[in-house]
């Protein structure tokens, strides 16, 4: 059967035009627009005493200058604090330009408009602002010892301290049989899409309406922001997400600065103005993740079974908490992964640095909360001498366990209830697909080749696909043709193809008639956004409720037309039939037709629906009570709470000890995410999130300078891996349902990236022998902790040492 | 929105008095001023070409002196409207003798802009305002170093863009005072050429600096 396409490696049907330049970006948009740049903060913290902008009035195309004074009614007031918690006692958001203070390099201080760009970027050069610096403070250390502030009236720098605890942590690790306490760090990176962000406003003065299209991954959102921050009714604005290329959290975040005052020029000017963000702007103003100091402290017993867990974060936010504490949140909430942790206290303190906001970039604290967990997993068999993989195995929870209640508040503030899951078998398929059980020969066969050789793994459960609700909309014209919208935005996920077949599955059409659309508020103006894996979770399952109700009423229709029982029929490729029975069909886009009674005739199908054509009982009206006219369903999705998805991954390097050159030669991802919808698209996914899981384990770091400035805000510094640094992946599937969805599905989206960090650090130390307790880590520092008389030295390489000796 | 400074100017207060109030004077020295129309006791019409940057084009507009104290202060009322939009300021200004030749003039400017030239910024429209005020300074200067010397005779030559209009002889008035602006005021390159030999700069161009802009709108 063509139509049952749920499942299947569907090609991506937005590809061809994606590859072949046919995709319609933000910067695509508005040839004749007024271009936008802006003057940023060239200081971490600063006061600003003057503006002049008398040297910029002289530049031909000049069309308007905007500083924090032209800002009017809510647009004056800070930007808001998206996710309010009570844990967050001192939120601080910035404004759309400065008022008076900056407090991170980038941070926007006025906005040019003119011609085009060019003149924009020359006239906002022109434009000199005086400031007097104040003290600055860069990364997570420095803002704990508040030897100087970020925000005044904030003096340990401390925005938020989340806490959750499952019991009585300090009696617990005093009892345990072993105990080991640790301090690791986890640096910077971002999302760093390669389309940066975009905005492009039309104002149009006679019906006085506002269009958007913006760069983003909540349209709706955007949109109320506008309405709130503009004044403007809500149905005087649309938004509208472009093709949008890459998002991977930083879009999440909204309403950004550009996307409040470019509308705001636009209704000013009567013109239509565009911003497109360059490179260095994205570096140094839009978001950035990841950096902790973690200290980790873990009773356990002889077996290597954690008996209590306490671990203290210290989360660096940047300098603004426009997002709350989402991350620190995810961290705390998702670092206790598969196992079984008896006792489980968490801290998270989260802290105000003179650097750029922090917010979700692909897997959104989850990573570092692995790299808490797993490298605890390490030490505990490094100190018992036991296999890595033989320690996890005896803390996981047992899939006769759930559903499994951690007993803790997760990012929805639902509880953390693992749903379902396998982990034994997981760890089992993991260890196959690396050869755990022979890594010793190949250490042997690297050691021949001069090379020392490692292996490491990582687990993980991500909460994906949080609620509160997506919805979706399945109308069949009498085309033929079946329109899909869903208020969620796309990043290159694929969704063109894996709604259209849950629609088509559904549904029973040909793919080629499903055309989706995603993230434009005039299709569907009700919407969450694409964040936390959710897209597929949550659009996914209101679509094919959308595409149920449309099967029923379709039915209807054709029951009645066939004079058959509804329970008799079945649609395939595009047509209903009674079953058993070939002849008794009505094409799918005739019922279409028929469900909209008409007066008058606008085409040749529209006959058949006219007043005359159609039978029809005299004592019925034409339109059934309660009925509409039609073949359309809106639906919607809400989640009692996440869905968990998991996975383990396994790395095994090779390192030069003439250049500590680190090479990943073999990569295995197992992979849990429910039922899969289509599995190309979650292989993409998988090795999307690998590749930065790489980079952000190897390569990505934000080298700020103790002044605030960031020094490798450019592609030619910032190492972002190539396909050469990106192993080869292999790859299993498991697929363990969630009984929380009709579709049974777990998100996909951010699972990839999230073990990389602690997979590849026990790889490394695994292969050289030196704790590794901060990553990324690169060839220099390698070398570094070799050469360090201090370095720690793991247990199993004494005894490895010992063996070979 | 609020515009306040002050300059000081080579002419004791009774010259600065004389020459601030002599329309002749005025319409050579206001940046951009094409004519400068005597239509009542203390009240006048003028054109004014402004041409800095985005902000550019003529306009026409009234002004009106009041609340005369010579030689310390007066309070000017102006007011225009054009395509782009209009705008109305009341301008305080007030003369001090700063030692034996010299006089401080301080203003105090307070105006309502309205219509689209609103939306190109605040900083952006009093950037201009200083610029202009300062270039209406430096000829007013210019004007009491040289003299009020060689008086000046309405000029209708071939620089001068805005012709008087014709009016019955009978009538005393109105009088019509032509500029120097054969090019708009502020228009890029040397300040000190633009203030002595084209153009003229100062408050009353406040009108013109307002209304009188473009915004970019030759590619509509």
């Amino acid at each position: 059967m063509t139509t049952k396409l749920f499942g299947e490696p569907v090609r991506r049907r937005e590809d061809a035009r994606l590859i072949t330049g046919k995709g319609r970006y933000l910067d695509d948009i508005g040839a004749g627009a007024l271009a936008a740049a802006f003057v940023r903060s060239p200081h971490a913290h600063a006061s600003i005493t003057d503006v002049d902008v008398d040297a910029a009035l002289d530049v031909e195309g000049l069309v308007a200058i905007y500083t924090y004074e032209d800002l009017t009614g809510p647009l004056a007031e800070p930007l808001p604090v998206l996710i309010p918690h009570p844990q967050l006692t001192a939120p601080r958001t910035g404004y759309p330009l400065a008022n008076g203070e900056v407090n991170h390099v980038g941070e926007p201080v006025v906005m040019v408009v003119a011609t085009d760009r060019y003149v924009a970027e020359d006239a906002a050069e022109r434009i000199a602002v005086t400031y007097e610096e104040l003290p600055v403070i860069v990364g997570v250390d420095a803002a704990r010892e508040a030897r100087a502030c970020v925000h005044e009236e904030i003096p340990d720098n401390v925005a938020a301290r989340h806490h959750q605890e499952t019991g009585d942590v300090e009696p617990a690790l005093a009892a345990s049989p072993h105990t080991l306490s640790f301090t690791q760090y986890v640096e910077r990176s971002a999302s760093m899409p390669l389309e940066g962000k975009g905005v492009h406003a039309r104002w149009d003065a006679d019906d006085r309406s506002l269009r958007v299209h913006t760069s983003t991954q909540a349209s709706t959102s955007v949109r109320a922001a506008i309405a709130a921050k503009l004044q403007l009714p809500l149905d005087q604005v649309e938004v509208v997400a472009p093709d949008v290329g890459g998002g991977f959290g930083v879009k999440i975040v909204h309403p950004w600065p550009e996307e409040l005052l470019v509308p705001m020029a636009a209704i000013a000017l009567g013109r239509e103005v565009k911003w497109t963000e360059d490179r260095r702007e994205h570096f140094i103003s839009s978001a950035h993740e990841r950096q902790q100091r973690q200290e980790v402290s873990v009773g356990f017993d002889d077996d290597g079974r954690i008996t209590a867990l306490d671990v203290h974060v210290w989360h660096d936010n940047g300098a603004y908490t426009p997002y709350g504490i989402i991350v620190p949140i995810v961290t705390a909430t998702q670092l206790v992964g598969p196992y079984v942790i008896p006792v489980y206290r968490v801290v998270v303190e989260s802290v105000y640095t003179n650097t750029v906001i922090v917010t979700p970039y692909r897997g959104a604290g989850r990573p570092q909360g692995c790299f808490a967990m797993e490298r605890t997993m390490d030490r505990i068999a490094d100190v018992l001498g036991l296999d890595r993989a033989v320690v996890r195995e005896r803390n996981l929870i047992q899939p006769s366990q759930f559903p499994y209640d951690h007993h803790l508040t997760f990012q929805d503030g639902r509880p953390v209830i693992y749903d379902s899951g396998d982990y034994p078998a997981l760890l089992g398929k993991l260890k196959a697909l690396v050869g755990w059980d022979g890594i010793e020969a190949l250490r042997d066969d690297a050691d021949a080749r001069g090379k020392l050789l490692g292996v490491g793994m990582a687990l993980y459960v991500e909460g994906t696909g949080p609620g509160p609700y997506e919805g979706g909309h399945v109308q069949v014209l009498g085309s033929g043709k079946v329109l899909v919208s869903t208020g969620l935005t796309t990043q290159g996920q694929g969704h063109e193809t894996s709604f259209a077949q849950i629609v088509a599955s559904e549904l029973g059409v040909p793919i080629e008639d499903v055309e989706v659309t995603t993230g434009d508020t005039r299709r569907f103006p009700y919407a969450v956004g694409t964040f936390a894996s959710r897209a597929a979770v949550m659009s996914g399952n209101a679509i094919a409720l959308a595409a149920r109700g449309v099967r029923e009423k379709a039915l209807r229709i054709a029951a009645d037309v066939l004079e058959a029982d509804p329970g008799d029929l079945e649609i395939s490729d595009g047509v209903v039939q009674v079953r058993g029975t070939p002849g008794a069909s009505i094409p799918l886009r005739t019922v279409a037709v028929l469900s909209n009674p008409l007066r008058y005739a606008f085409d040749e199908a529209a006959k058949q629906a006219t007043q005359f054509a159609r039978a029809g009982s005299d004592d019925k009206p034409p339109v059934a009570e309660g009925d509409a006219p039609g073949l359309e369903h809106r639906d919607y999705y809400s989640p009692i709470r996440s869905t968990f998805a998991s996975g383990a991954h396994a790395a095994v390097v090779e390192i030069d000890p003439q250049t500590w050159e680190i090479d990943v030669v073999n990569y295995a991802v197992v992979h849990d995410c429910g039922n899969v919808v289509n599995p190309m698209i979650v292989e993409g996914q998988v090795h999307g999130g690998v590749a930065q899981g790489v980079g952000g384990a190897l390569y990505e770091r934000m080298a700020y300078d103790a002044d605030g400035q960031l020094q490798n805000a450019s592609f030619m510094d910032f190492l972002m891996p190539y396909a050469s640094e990106v192993p080869d992946i292999v790859i299993d599937h498991q697929q363990t349902p969630s009984p929380l969805n009709p579709l049974g599905i777990k998100g996909a989206g951010e699972a990839g990236v999230i073990p990389g960090s602690a997979a590849l650090a026990s790889a490394i130390e695994d292969a050289v022998g030196r704790r590794i307790t901060s990553m990324p880590i690169s060839p220099t520092e390698l070398y570094d902790l070799m050469r360090s008389e201090t370095a720690e030295r793991t247990a199993a390489s004494g005894r490895r040492t010992g063996v070979g000796a | 929105m609020n515009l306040d400074g002050s300059a000081v100017l080579h002419g004791s207060p009774d010259d600065v008095w004389r020459v601030l109030t002599d329309p002749a004077v005025l319409a050579r020295t206001i940046p951009g001023c094409l004519a400068l129309e005597r239509v009542g006791e203390d009240s006048y019409r003028m054109d004014v070409s402004v041409g800095v940057g985005a902000v550019k084009g003529t306009y026409a507009g009234e002004v009106h002196l009041t609340d005369q104290q010579p030689p310390s202060s007066y309070v000017m009322h102006a007011s225009g409207a054009g395509a782009p939009g209009q705008v109305r300021a009341t301008v305080t200004i007030e003369l001090a003798p700063d030692g034996d030749s010299a006089t401080v003039l301080t203003y105090s400017a307070d105006a309502v802009v309205g219509g689209p030239v609103a939306g190109v910024g605040q900083r952006m429209i009093t950037g201009v305002a200083k610029r202009l005020t300062a270039q209406f300074f430096t000829a007013v200067d210019a004007e009491l170093a040289g003299a009020g010397a060689a008086p000046v005779e309405p000029r209708p030559s071939a620089d001068a863009v805005s012709q008087p209009r014709v009016e019955p002889p009978a009538a005393p008035q109105p009088q019509v005072f032509t500029g120097r602006a054969g090019v708009p005021a502020g228009t890029s390159g040397d300040l000190r050429t633009l203030a002595l030999g084209a153009a003229g700069g100062g408050l009353l161009t406040l009108l013109g600096v307002l209304v009188g802009y473009r915004l970019g709108r030759r590619s509509e």
